[in-house]
């Protein structure tokens, strides 16, 4: 009998913690519980504690929804985790991504087309749709006509000036490309100049690159048309011409490492092309010295062209239709006006819609220059949207290379960087 | 034989079985011991290469492996008719060339100053190595705002000679012998090491006996010193000459392989191919085919380093 007591108790207590866990199992589903991951690279300044603090308040208002962050240090660290993971099988539910990666990510079948979420019973309405800048609209898209991004940090290009500068020499700041070049040869003289770029490389583009390829769509010339590169139009000969002319007059300068922000820091040159996001750099290498300014790149006569910074972000293939929906919930719930708002005053970046900017009323008072680069928005425009646009936009850097401080001729460098793109677009 | 002789036989037999059967034990504990770092050179270095070697053979997707196709030998057709692919051995070739000759000639005459003793001497000594103990990232940023057009150190001397500015890191012509400058003031120390450990190996006796029979320093040096150093300078080249044909950080610090290729040697356009533009089997190629010419000089320098000086 002292035998079948030990026997029943050890029945009671397996009863007992069959029935704790079916009943747990049944609060988590009545809850949905689902774990998403979302690997990034907002780990610096205040794009962390601001990421943190937005992803808790959506955790509270989606009870059962839990978001792993993995940040990583930058661009390059998140590409290389981002393809180890896919090439491992074991990659985030989603993650941040330009055009180019997602093209990439598409071919291999290792991210999943957003329509059925972005159009679908939890999707968005055609009011909320209209609401965002069409640039950004427009960048989510891959040539197959499907939305395979969702946005998120974005910025473009705005035109930093030394106002104090332009104020002594009696010079207005410059809306147009042609009043630009005789704003920037007016102020070169005793040994300073208007304006200092980086090209960048074949496999490391930078801002002059990005501001070249503004110009050539403010002049009416195109990237890519049909899928395949247009780097040698008539634009775009047009507009490497006119930066070659602003080098020869000493006007422009060519460096590394940042050096608008350097020279327009140091009082030396009066712009700086650069992306809105860096606004607190210049505003450091400026220290004070002088009022500087923001007013949106200028126009030529196709208006303003514009170039989309920052990410979006996808959703992994690997994922259970579980970890999509709460993925989508998630990445929508970003993007809502007092979200994206919130995100565009802590960081810098821009907000993805028109409706947050009423939100950010008070801000944009003491901010004027986030919405001149907010509306710029509306022009602006993302990498095209192929995996081979990583070689075309190298070719341009060094197509600029080769003429801005190697003598060579814009129509001659940019038929070298036309053949090599499409060599690499037919594969 | 006799029972004495028999007896001194079997005790030896017996022994040499001990020996046998103890070498075994100990070839088994010096294998197991072993094994951990064993497994992960096994993991992580072999592997990986011959990972390499199998992935140069295939048109290779690097996010989905399923979508890979055999290419055969074919991206060793292309490197061969590849433009950037010998441009980059060009690359190679001057920077190589320029670095181990620099290395060598001024390491060993460095070294010979250096020999001597005396506080100076040593100070100077530390001044030399120190540049080879730093991280090569820091002082090529370091390098970069020196080389800068604008605001550089190099140029401000210029200005103030009125002598014509140069874009250093931005002019084809003067890109490469610009990261040469760096990467001898960096590695130099290293080369000073080695003929400064040579030179202490020198005979004084051959050296005092010159110099008794009224050799100058330039023939002591020539006729006595250089001798007895051909082993330390083999050493010296081979040893420089692999560490070039591998240079990468300063490359991708300084200029990232521009102007316009102007600096992508064969192993920055390795990097280039394989985790910029993605061509992946067609980088793993470059790999194999760099890897060879570098074990050809792991094996000159074995070769050598086994003759006799």
């Amino acid at each position: 009998m002292h035998r079948y007591r030990h026997l029943v108790l050890i029945g009671v207590v397996i009863a007992a913690a069959v029935l704790t866990l079916a009943a747990y199992g049944s609060t988590a589903k009545k809850h949905d519980a689902v774990t998403i991951s979302f690997m990034e690279a907002m780990s610096s300044g205040t794009q962390k504690p601001s990421l943190d603090l937005l992803t808790k308040r959506f955790e509270a208002a989606h009870p059962g929804i839990t978001v792993n962050l993995i940040a990583e240090p930058n661009y390059g660290v998140l590409q290389q985790k981002e393809q180890a993971s896919i090439a491992a099988g074991a990659p985030p539910t989603i993650g941040q991504a330009y055009e180019n990666w997602a093209a990439g990510y598409a071919d291999a079948k290792a991210i999943v087309p957003l329509d059925s979420y972005v159009h679908g019973k939890t999707g968005i309405t055609p009011a909320q749709q209209k609401g965002f800048w069409k640039g950004v609209w427009k960048d989510l898209y891959l040539p197959d006509g499907k939305i395979w991004m969702w946005p998120f940090n974005k910025s473009d290009y705005v035109m930093y000036y030394n106002a104090d500068k332009l104020q002594k020499a009696g010079l207005a700041v410059p809306k147009t490309w042609v009043q630009f070049a005789t704003v920037a040869k007016q102020l070169t003289k005793n040994g300073d100049w208007a304006w200092s770029t980086d090209t960048g490389t074949l496999s490391a583009p930078a801002d002059g690159t990005i501001v070249y390829l503004s110009l050539v769509h403010a002049l009416g010339g195109t990237w890519v048309v049909n899928g395949k590169p247009t780097l040698d139009t008539k634009a775009g000969i047009k507009a490497l011409g006119y930066l070659a002319d602003l080098k020869k007059s000493g006007a422009l300068q060519i460096g590394t490492n940042y050096p608008g922000e350097t020279a327009l820091g140091a009082g030396r040159s009066a712009f700086d092309l650069s992306t809105v996001a860096g606004y607190p750099y210049e505003l450091a290498a400026d220290g004070g010295k002088f009022p500087m300014k923001v007013a949106p790149l200028p126009s030529g006569r196709n208006g303003q062209g514009n170039s989309l910074s920052g990410t979006n972000v996808v959703i992994f293939a690997k994922s259970s239709p579980a970890e999509r929906a709460a993925a989508w919930q998630y990445m929508e719930f970003l993007t809502e006006p007092r979200q994206t708002a919130y995100w565009a005053e802590e960081t810098g970046y821009l907000p993805v819609t028109q409706a947050a900017l009423p939100v950010m009323k008070r801000y944009i008072a003491t901010h004027p220059y986030q919405q001149i680069a907010a509306q710029s928005l509306q022009v602006a425009r993302g990498n095209p949207p192929y995996a081979w646009w990583t070689v075309a936009e190298g070719q341009i850097a060094q197509a600029l290379q080769s003429v801005l401080d190697n003598g060579g001729g814009p129509a001659d460098a940019l038929a070298k960087a036309q053949q090599a793109a499409l060599a690499a677009a037919n594969g | 034989m006799s029972a004495v002789d028999g007896a001194a036989v079997a005790r030896n037999l017996r022994s040499r079985r001990r020996a046998g059967a103890s070498g075994i034990r100990n070839g088994r504990f010096a294998l197991l011991y072993l094994s951990p770092a064993l497994l992960i050179f096994l993991v992580f270095t072999i592997g990986p290469a011959f990972f390499v070697l199998y992935i140069s053979l295939f048109d290779w997707n690097l996010l989905n492996a399923s979508l890979s196709r055999f290419a055969g030998a074919s991206n060793y057709r292309k490197i061969a008719h590849s433009s950037e692919f010998w441009h980059s051995i060009e690359m190679s070739a001057y920077f190589v060339g320029a670095t181990v000759a620099g290395s060598t000639v001024f390491g060993l005459g460095i070294a010979l100053l250096l020999s001597s003793r005396g506080l100076v001497r040593r100070a100077v000594r530390l001044a030399v190595l120190t540049p080879y103990f730093t991280p090569l990232v820091a002082t090529s940023i370091v390098w970069v705002w020196i080389f800068n057009p604008q605001f550089g150190l190099l140029d401000s001397l210029l200005r103030l000679l009125h002598l014509p500015v140069v874009g250093w890191l931005q002019s084809t012509t003067w890109a490469m012998p610009a990261l040469i400058v760096y990467t001898l003031w960096h590695d130099l120390g290293f080369t000073v090491i080695i003929f400064l450990a040579g030179l202490a190996t020198v005979s004084n006796e051959l050296r005092e006996a010159a110099r008794v029979d009224g050799a100058s320093y330039w023939h002591e040096v020539r006729d006595v010193v250089l001798p007895q150093l051909t082993q330390t300078t083999l050493f010296v080249i081979v040893i420089t000459t692999i560490d070039s044909l591998q240079a990468f950080t300063q490359i991708y610090t300084m200029t990232q392989g521009g102007p316009l290729g102007a600096t992508t040697t064969t192993g920055y356009l390795l990097y280039q191919e394989s985790f910029v533009f993605y061509r992946t089997g067609f980088g793993a190629a470059i790999a194999v085919v760099l890897f060879v010419v570098i074990a050809l000089f792991t094996l000159l320098q074995l070769r050598l380093s086994r003759r006799p000086a």
